[in-house]
This record gives structure tokens, C-alpha cells and sequence, in this order.
């Protein structure tokens, strides 16, 4: 599927995503504009190497899918870039400022949001609640302002309001005041996903969203996908089944073993022999048991 | 004859005395912690015991007035925080629920020490002069003075002290109710659930724990500091693990993370316990009863009593995990 | 840089603490000006402390105390004189069998309290910095209780020889703690479950060995702990099966998994108390033993039996988990429980066998700290922090880091007696397990965990 073939796309989205159309498709490529720049990021785990990249970026505004075998090292990389795990070495740019080893909760403020392959719904509090805690800047969260609900009353209104919006996209609406730990793994994939949203991200990264998901909700999900880069924000995702891949990605960035093996349009890269080598085992050693793969 | 009117009494005097007092203002302070923050102290007597050696040393060892040793105990209990938190906090909770106990333990080897004595009075307990809390007393005093009915009932200094401390109870709960309904309560709960999600939802987990426990901690620091005036005077023996322990039963009783749960679980406690013992002292009394058993009887009351908390802990967390007031839907979730 | 910073202030956090309680001699002079005011006080206080119901009764205003050696030695037959601020006397005493001596006083007011060192026994004196005479103020109708710090006058003793001796203490101490650890350590591994009642297990060991002992049968003492050690295994195995199985079958969380524990540590320790007593009790055997001495040691028969059967018996269990069967296969549950389930291991029979030899390996600690000091129902409590504190330095799960680390912790505790009060020394193993917490919360042995 073609960037053409976008159902809704209209003029002024192909232009928007045109630009990435014209990058080569090769390892460490630069884009021209790019909102995450990696470079020389490395991480090993008692001597085998999970990750190592020499240099990567991420186009703005577009959908880049994370893709590569297991144990090839796609949520190692999302920990260290998310500030969850630390790197051995390495620096890397959002948004034109460097922000390698910064914590996680300040490169979530930074509009840097990521989600969980195994689902953090927080199981005791109201999907509501989960929620409105993705919402930023919410004054009632410093302690000194807190006691006073004149102070963040309002806000707190707002705030509410735009969940309830989201829910409604994400057919979540239903259950906005049942315990998230009630939902179905599908539907707690949902809410992760809308409460990174409500976090207002610049950068979505989102960790195997459709895995577990039922059908029905995955195409729904990845109508969201599609039409979150059209409305500005970044995604990068990490996906083991082509189809979705080639169904909503703009960019495919291969890795295998910790390094980027290929990048590129999506028709591009999944035909591309190293990639099916890389899958397959095909190089030498097989590709099980290079890493390790990090699961939650 | 049993005199369950007695038995009653007792126990009612108990629920509503300083012990309980005492405790409510613990199981305040840990609800906050644990309840609301998942965060397992188990050194909450670790607070209560500056609490209480702060305000009594500062009397009676600096000659200061009892209302700079009250804020001088408060204080240390935040001190303490503070020290224990920046590194212990980040440890997974096992590890941190150990240090915590360590760390009371520590302070109570010290301050219960021989070489102490100076400063603290060491094994021999220490004792102030609180009269400038017990001069603001209001209600009439003399040798036949008593507020109540039967075994129910306290002298004039002992309904002082209860009508401060449950003033002071109200005050913290209502002081916790206001900060959790918040938004920054809601982090709390955030955190408790899942602290990775919290923090890719941009929240610094750190520093809200860090909140948590200081206030948690400050108000242990106040049940120590009513422990201090309740008896003009500090011991260290009466700060071991197990007061840690009895606040968690008196928790759990009333139902954790909820408002009322822990002044609720506290009256409850103390006057569960102090019924066991009241009957069991009773018991030992009746002629109907063979020798040995009411020989091993006489005497034991504490010891069964103690016991009794240990089991209804178990029992609590088998078969009734939300307490008396907590949502039961609530605990059955799955930790997932 | 910021981590080493807050190592830093939590260091500083804790030293704090420590200052706290060192600054008293230097802070107590600062006292005197304020005595006026006090004395001025008395009267009120006097009234407001004695309640309703007594205040009538008179009471006698008294100075007292007790002359006692860390918590265990009472001292008999001090002589203590108490005279008036002009140097008239008002009274002596010598202190009873139990240490204690009380001398009434006149009036409120302050008194000067002399004991005669001479009185003490040849081995004791007061402590460096220790007065033989003492200020004190008591008001009227109440007993103000006067200290004397006695120790172990420093002796002749080469240090060389004092550490030899002290290191001997500290490597029994330290195989008796190893012996709990591993169980602790094993069960962890295996089940996941930090075990707060394993102390009442050692508690329980002791305990049922001293029935055999005496009451039921006065057999010897060896037979007696080898009958306990069998109903200390069946216990375990009664625990494992009966409780932490089908709890863990429920899926409870760490949380109420600890808190269960607790309330059996509570249960049983309040059990043992009740049946047992609360006073502290010896075994019948080998207690009066003359030392032997071997170069710079001077020790009992029993201390020996104590430290080479420790040795032993941790030796065949570092062997049996190496080279047997079972071994292997505990070794895999603690690595992955998973993966051993799907390997064909029989994950709860070796949750099991781990329990039953977990819960012999803690009472044979206890029948050793009973044989070492006497029994009463706290022995296995005060001896689980110091259990905690050898696991975690040694690593968490690692049943070989747990030995190593809990040597280390009876080394640090007893050696620190060299320049310490004895009274202190539980304070180092747990000074000792909160810096490793702060500092390498893996442990020596263990491996750091992966976060995210």
C-alpha cells in the first residue's frame, strides 16, 4: 500500500509526507527534518551486545514502524531512548536538544511518550482517572497547590472533557468509570495508547501496540496511527506482523542483532534480501540467540 | 460471674483512649505511605520514636519549652525521612520494607543505649515535665473526678489528653483527604499501581514519594510526640518492630487508601485487644475453670492478645483484604 | 556525579543520626543554668503527673538504679553512697542480687551519688568517662533513676589477642547466622517469598530441642536437637504445603505474602511465649565447660562442637546443591521457575524439600544460639535482622553468598565490640545492610537486575 492510497488523505497531507518519499533507502540515511537523531547508542547486557546503532533518525510527523526479529533489540532501544534503561554509550537528539541520559519522566514532559508491550493500565484507579493523569501541566499535581480545589477545579474540567473526547474515538466512553483493571487486554492496549495521547506527546512511540489486540480493534487502532501523523505528532511503533507494517507505515527501520541492518519505504525494505536473511537466520548465526529481548 | 458490662467498658475506654489516639495517627501517616503510595515502611515506629525523643529530650535534656520540643520532634521524624528516602526509595519494595525496619531498629539500639544516657536516658527511659500542656487543661480535676460511666470513664487529665488527640486525628485525616482527592493524590495512586507508567507519563516518582514519606512520616512524628506527653516521657522498649506491625493490622482492619480506614481500624484495634484481655483476665477469675488453665491464664492476657493480632493480620489479608470501609472490587483486581 | 552526590547526603543522613546520640556529654552541661527554673517546677509537676487516684498516697522520693554489664550481668554487692550538695551523707546501700539498689532521700533537691569502685567485681570497671560520683536532680514523690556505666576493664590483653578472640566469636556467630540464611536464601530463591517468621523458626528450634531436653524425656541434648530438627523439618514441610502453596496458588502479591509472614512471626512468637515463657532459659547439657586453650583462644568444648558442625553441615549443603540431583534442579527453579517447570521439573516438590531442610537448617541455628546463650521467645526475632542483613550483603537468592555474607556480618558484629559497647553491637549489621543496600543493593554475589 502507497502513501496514494490513504482513503482520507487529501493534498496537503501527500505533501506533508512527500519529503520522506525522496530519502534513500539505506542504514543511518539523514532525513530533512528529523525529531530524534541517534547516534553511537550502545548497550550490552553481561557482554552480548543488545544494542548498537551508529547512526539513526526519525522523520517528523510521520509513521516509522521498528521492526526486526527477536532479540534483535527494539525495546532495549525503546527503554534507552525513553530514559527507562541506561546507555552504555551514546547521544541522542528531540527536537534539536540533547537529551541523552535524561530521565524518563523529563523526556515525557519533553513530549516524548511512550506505552508498554505488556500494558501498564493502572489497574486500581478508574479509567477516567487513568486518563486524566496523561494530562500535562495539571497544577493540582503540586503538592502546595493541591489542597485547594479552586486551584485546579477548572483545569481539571478541561481536562475531563478532552478524555471523554478520546475515550469516545477509542470506544472506551462505556466503561469511563469502571476499574482500568476490569478492561479486556485489548481494550487496556486502547487506553495506554489514548492516555499517552491525552499527554499531548510530540513523539508517540508505541511498543507492540496491536499485539493481543482483537481485529476489529487493531484496524481501529491503526486508523488512530494513521491519522495521528496527519495531525502533526510523530509515531514510531514496533510491530512483528507486516501487514499492519505495510498498512500504516511511512518509514520501516530494520534492525537485527542491536544495528540497523535497512531502512526505508516500507515496499522497499520488506523485499529486501537482508531483511528476509535477518528473519529467516539466514546470516551465519542464528538470529534467536544473539540478544536478548527485553519484555517489560 | 462474667461481668460483660465491664469487659465492655474497658474495652470502650481503650478504643477511645490516647493508645488509640496513638495509633490512628500512625495508620494515618502509613496509609499514606502504603495506602496511597505502595511504598512498604516498615519503620513507621522508627518517625514515632523521634517524634517522641525528640520532644522528651528537648525538655528534659535542654531545658527547652515543651512547644520547641514539639516542632523539634516533628522535625527529626521529617529529618528521618529524608535520610531514609533519598537512598532507600528507588530499592524494589522487599529491600526497601528491610532497610526501613533497619533503620528504626538502629535509631531505637541508639537512643536505648547506655551511651546515651546523657542525651536520651538510654535503657532507663526518659521523663520531662509536661506541665505546660496539662496547665491548659479545662476540664475539673480532684481524686473523685471522673468523666463517664462504670469502667468507661477518664479523669480530667486523661479526657485533656484524648480531646487534643482526636482533635489531632481529625486534623491529619482532613488534612490527607484534602491532598489525595487531588490530582497529586492521584499520582500517588499512579505510582502504587505501576511506577514505570507514572513515570512515562512524565511524573517524577522520586520526588512524589519523597512527599509521601515526608508526610507520612511527619504525621508518625505526631503520634510519637502524644506518646511523649500522653506519659511525660519517653522509653525506648516501648519502640520495637512489632508497633510497625500492630499499625499495619490497625490499617488493614479498617481498610487501607481509604479515609476513615485507619481512625476506624485503630478504635477497632484497641478495643478488640483490650476486650481479649479484659475477658481473658475474667476468665481467669472463674472458679468453674480448672487450676492449671487458669494459672497459665492469669498473667498471659498481652501475650494471647498479641497473638490474636498476629492471626487476624493472616486473616485479614485472606479473607477480607479492602478492611471494614475499603472497596472490595478494589482489591480482587489482578495485579496484571 | 549526582549518584555519588546522593550517596553522599544519604551518608551524611545517617551519620546524622549516629551524631544524634553522641553529642550527649557535651549537650548535658549546657543544662545547669536551666536547673532553677526546674527545681522551681517541681511542685506542679508533681501534682499534675500522679492522677486523681493516688495523688493522697505518699510517695517517698528516691534515688535508685541497677549495676548491670550489658543486658545479661547483674551485679551484686556495689556499694553506693548518696550525700547532700554540702557533702553530708544520707544514705548507702550495696546493690542487691539483682543489680538494683534504691537510697530515699529527704526533700526534692540535687544529690551527689558515689559508687566505691572498689566493690565491683576483679573483671569490671566503670567506663572510660564514667564519673564515680554523679549530680542529680529528683523532684519530690518521684524515683530518679541514676546510671553507672560499668564495662569490661580494658586487661592487659594484647589487641592481637582480643581480635583473635573476638574473630572466633564473630565466625560462630556468623556460621550460626549462615545456617538460617540459607534457608531464608533458598526459600526466596525457589519461592519468591521473603520469609518475616523465619526467626520464630530458629525461636522454635531451640525451643522444641529444650523440650526434648528437659521436660519431655530429659534426654541428651544431641538426641534432643536431632528429634527437634525432625519436627522443625515437618514444620517447614507443614508450612510449605499447607499455607505458602495454595496461597501461592491464589496469586497473592509480595505485599500480602510479607504481611502473612508477619502475622505468623507475630502468632508464632506469641505462641512460643505463652507455652514457653518469657524468661530465659538454659539447656541441660554442656553448660559448665572448662576452656581450652589453643594459642591466642581460650574456648569451650561446645564453642567448637559449635563452629566445626556448623561448618559441616553447610559444607554438605554447598555440596549437595553443586553435585546432586536436587541441587541442580533447585539451583534452576531459583534461576528461572518457568523455565524449569518446562524443563520437567517438579517445581513444588523442590519448593518443598527447600522448605524442609530451610526450616532444620534454622532450628540447628537455634539449638547453636541457645547452646551459645540462653532460650527465650525473642532469640529468633533479634536474630532475623541480622539473617536479613547476611543475605543481602551475600546477594538475595544466592544460597553461597548467603554463607559468605552472614560470616561477614558475625565478623563485623563481634569485631566491632573491640571499639564499641557490646550493647551497640547490633547496630553494625545493620549499618552494615543499609550501606549495601545503598551501595550494591545486588549483594557481593548477586547480579543486578534489569529495570524497564
Amino acid at each position: 500500500m502507497t502513501v496514494d492510497e490513504y482513503p482520507d488523505a487529501d493534498a496537503a497531507t501527500v505533501e506533508e509526507v512527500e519529503p520522506i518519499l525522496r530519502v534513500r533507502s539505506e542504514p543511518g540515511v539523514s532525513k530533512p527534518d528529523p525529531i530524534l537523531t541517534v547516534e553511537g547508542v550502545r548497550r550490552t547486557f553481561g557482554g552480548l551486545v543488545a544494542v548498537d546503532i551508529d547512526h539513526l533518525e526519525v522523520q517528523r510527523g510521520v509513521v516509522t514502524a521498528l521492526i526486526g526479529p527477536n532479540g534483535a533489540g527494539k525495546t532495549t532501544l525503546f527503554n534507552l531512548l525513553s530514559g527507562f534503561e541506561r546507555a552504555d554509550r551514546g547521544r541522542w537528539a528531540f527536537a534539536g536538544r540533547l537529551v541523552s541520559g535524561m530521565s524518563a519522566d523529563r523526556l515525557a514532559r519533553q513530549g516524548m511518550v511512550r506505552t508498554f508491550q505488556l500494558t501498564k493500565s493502572l489497574a486500581r484507579l478508574p479509567v477516567i482517572e487513568n486518563m486524566l493523569l496523561g494530562a500535562p501541566d495539571q497544577m493540582g499535581e503540586r503538592l502546595r497547590i493541591a489542597p485547594f480545589r479552586s486551584r485546579w477545579r477548572d483545569q481539571e474540567r478541561d481536562n475531563t472533557e478532552r478524555a471523554g473526547q478520546l475515550l469516545e474515538q477509542f470506544n472506551l466512553m462505556h466503561m469511563r468509570d469502571e476499574l482500568a483493571g476490569t478492561l479486556s487486554g485489548g481494550q487496556r492496549k486502547l487506553l495506554e495508547v489514548a492516555r499517552a495521547l491525552m499527554a499531548e506527546p510530540r513523539l508517540i512511540m508505541l511498543d507492540e501496540p496491536m499485539a493481543g489486540v482483537n481485529p476489529a480493534l487493531a484496524q481501529s487502532l491503526m486508523q488512530h496511527i494513521s491519522l495521528l501523523a496527519m495531525s502533526g505528532v510523530s509515531v514510531v511503533f514496533i510491530e512483528h506482523d507486516m501487514n499492519v507494517v505495510a498498512g500504516i507505515s511511512d518509514w520501516v527501520v530494520v534492525l537485527a542483532e542491536g544495528r540497523v541492518i535497512a531502512e526505508g519505504p516500507p515496499w522497499n525494505v520488506i523485499h529486501n534480501d537482508l531483511v528476509i536473511d535477518a528473519y529467516l537466520g539466514r546470516s551465519g548465526r542464528p538470529a534467536e540467540s544473539t540478544g536478548r529481548e527485553e519484555s517489560s | 460471674m462474667m461481668e460483660f458490662d465491664v469487659i465492655f467498658g474497658n474495652a470502650a475506654r481503650a478504643a477511645f483512649g490516647p493508645e488509640a489516639v496513638i495509633l490512628a495517627l500512625a495508620a494515618i501517616g502509613l496509609n499514606v505511605h502504603f495506602g496511597y503510595t505502595g511504598l512498604l515502611n516498615f519503620g513507621q515506629v522508627g518517625f514515632m520514636l523521634l517524634g517522641a525523643y525528640g520532644t522528651s529530650v528537648s525538655v528534659a535534656t535542654f531545658g527547652w519549652s515543651l512547644w520547641v520540643g514539639i516542632p523539634v520532634g516533628l522535625a527529626l521524624s521529617a529529618v528521618l525521612a529524608l535520610a531514609l528516602g533519598i537512598p532507600t526509595l528507588r530499592l524494589q519494595a522487599v529491600l526497601f520494607a528491610i532497610a526501613t525496619i533497619a533503620a528504626a531498629e538502629i535509631l531505637r539500639l541508639i537512643i536505648g543505649s547506655t551511651d546515651a544516657i546523657e542525651l536520651t536516658g538510654g535503657p532507663l527511659s526518659i521523663s520531662f515535665d509536661a506541665s505546660a500542656f496539662y496547665d491548659l487543661n479545662p476540664y475539673a480535676e480532684g481524686p473523685q473526678v471522673r468523666y463517664g460511666a462504670g469502667t468507661f470513664a477518664f479523669t480530667g487529665q486523661q479526657l485533656w489528653v484524648i480531646t487534643v488527640g482526636w482533635t489531632l486525628v481529625a486534623l491529619a485525616g482532613l488534612a490527607v483527604f484534602l491532598i489525595v482527592r487531588s490530582p497529586w493524590g492521584r499520582v500517588l495512586k499512579s505510582i502504587r499501581e505501576d511506577e514505570n507508567a507514572a513515570r512515562s507519563l512524565g511524573k517524577n516518582v522520586f520526588a512524589y514519594r519523597m512527599q509521601a514519606l515526608v508526610i507520612g512520616g511527619v504525621i508518625a512524628g505526631l503520634a510519637g510526640v502524644v506518646d511523649a506527653i500522653k506519659t511525660s516521657g519517653a522509653d525506648p522498649n516501648g519502640f520495637r518492630p512489632q508497633v510497625t506491625f500492630f499499625t499495619y493490622t490497625a490499617l488493614l482492619l479498617g481498610g487501607s487508601a481509604t479515609c476513615t480506614g485507619p481512625v476506624l481500624g485503630a478504635i477497632l484495634f484497641w478495643f478488640l485487644r483490650e476486650w481479649i484481655e479484659s475477658f481473658l483476665r475474667q476468665l481467669a477469675a472463674e472458679a468453674w475453670l480448672p487450676q492449671p488453665i487458669s494459672d497459665s491464664l492469669s498473667g498471659s492476657e498481652g501475650v494471647i492478645s498479641v497473638g490474636v493480632v498476629g492471626l487476624a493480620l493472616i486473616m485479614l489479608v485472606l479473607f477480607r483484604p479492602q478492611g471494614i470501609v475499603g472497596n472490595r472490587t478494589e482489591m480482587l483486581i489482578d495485579d496484571g | 556525579m549526582w549518584r555519588l552526590m546522593r550517596r553522599g547526603t544519604a551518608l551524611l543522613g545517617f551519620v546524622l543520626c549516629v551524631v544524634f546520640a553522641c553529642v550527649g556529654p557535651a549537650a548535658a552541661q549546657s543544662d545547669d543554668g536551666t536547673k532553677a527554673d526546674k527545681d522551681a517546677d517541681q511542685d506542679r509537676a508533681d501534682q499534675d503527673h500522679n492522677t486523681a487516684g493516688d495523688s493522697d498516697s505518699t510517695a517517698q522520693t528516691t534515688l535508685e538504679g541497677t549495676i548491670r554489664l550489658g543486658f545479661d550481668r547483674y551485679i551484686a554487692g556495689v556499694e553506693i553512697t548518696v550525700t547532700d550538695q554540702a557533702g553530708a551523707e544520707i544514705g548507702r546501700t550495696a546493690t542487691g542480687a539483682e543489680g538494683r539498689w534504691s537510697i530515699a532521700v529527704p526533700d526534692a533537691g540535687t544529690y551527689l551519688v558515689t559508687l566505691d569502685e572498689e566493690t565491683l567485681p576483679d573483671d569490671l570497671g566503670l567506663r572510660e568517662g564514667q564519673e564515680t560520683t554523679v549530680e542529680t536532680t529528683v523532684f519530690a514523690g518521684m524515683a530518679r533513676a541514676v546510671v553507672f556505666a560499668v564495662g569490661e576493664t580494658p586487661k592487659a590483653t594484647p589487641f592481637g589477642e582480643r581480635f583473635a578472640q573476638r574473630a572466633f566469636t564473630g565466625l560462630k556467630l556468623g556460621l550460626i547466622i549462615a545456617m538460617s540464611a540459607v534457608g531464608l536464601s533458598l526459600i526466596y530463591g525457589t519461592t519468591g517469598l521473603v520469609n518475616f517468621a523465619h526467626g520464630e523458626l530458629v525461636t522454635f528450634g531451640a525451643v522444641i530441642a529444650w523440650y526434648f531436653n528437659t521436660s519431655w524425656g530429659g534426654l541428651n541434648l544431641v538426641v534432643a536437637a536431632a528429634l527437634g530438627l525432625v519436627v522443625c523439618g515437618a514444620l517447614g514441610a507443614g508450612l510449605e504445603s499447607g499455607l505458602f502453596r495454595p496461597l501461592q496458588r491464589r496469586r497473592l502479591g509480595v505485599f500480602q505474602l510479607v504481611v502473612i509472614t508477619i502475622g505468623l512471626s507475630l502468632l508464632g512468637r506469641q505462641a512460643i511465649q505463652l507455652f514457653f515463657g518469657a524468661e530465659p532459659r538454659p539447656y541441660i547439657d554442656y553448660q559448665v565447660q572448662d576452656r581450652w586453650e589453643f594459642g591466642p583462644w581460650a574456648v569451650t568444648p561446645r564453642e567448637v562442637a559449635t563452629v566445626a558442625t556448623t561448618a559441616v553441615v553447610l559444607a554438605v549443603m554447598a555440596t549437595t546443591l553443586q553435585l546432586s540431583r536436587f541441587g541442580k534442579a533447585t539451583r534452576a527453579v531459583a534461576d528461572n521457575t518457568d523455565l524449569a517447570r518446562v524443563a520437567g521439573i517438579d517445581v513444588n516438590r523442590v519448593a518443598l524439600i527447600v522448605w524442609t531442610i530451610g526450616a532444620m537448617l534454622a532450628g540447628l541455628g537455634g539449638i547453636f544460639m541457645g547452646l551459645d546463650a540462653d532460650i527465650d521467645p525473642y532469640l529468633g526475632f533479634q536474630l532475623l535482622l541480622l539473617i536479613f542483613a547476611g543475605v543481602e550483603l551475600g546477594g538475595l537468592g544466592t544460597a553461597y553468598g548467603a554463607v559468605v555474607g552472614s560470616v561477614l556480618i558475625g565478623f563485623a558484629t563481634e569485631i566491632s565490640t573491640l571499639w564499641i559497647s557490646p550493647e551497640l553491637k547490633l547496630v553494625v549489621p545493620l549499618a552494615v545492610l543499609i550501606l549495601v543496600l545503598l551501595l550494591r543493593p545486588q549483594g557481593l554475589f548477586g547480579v543486578r537486575e534489569r529495570v524497564g
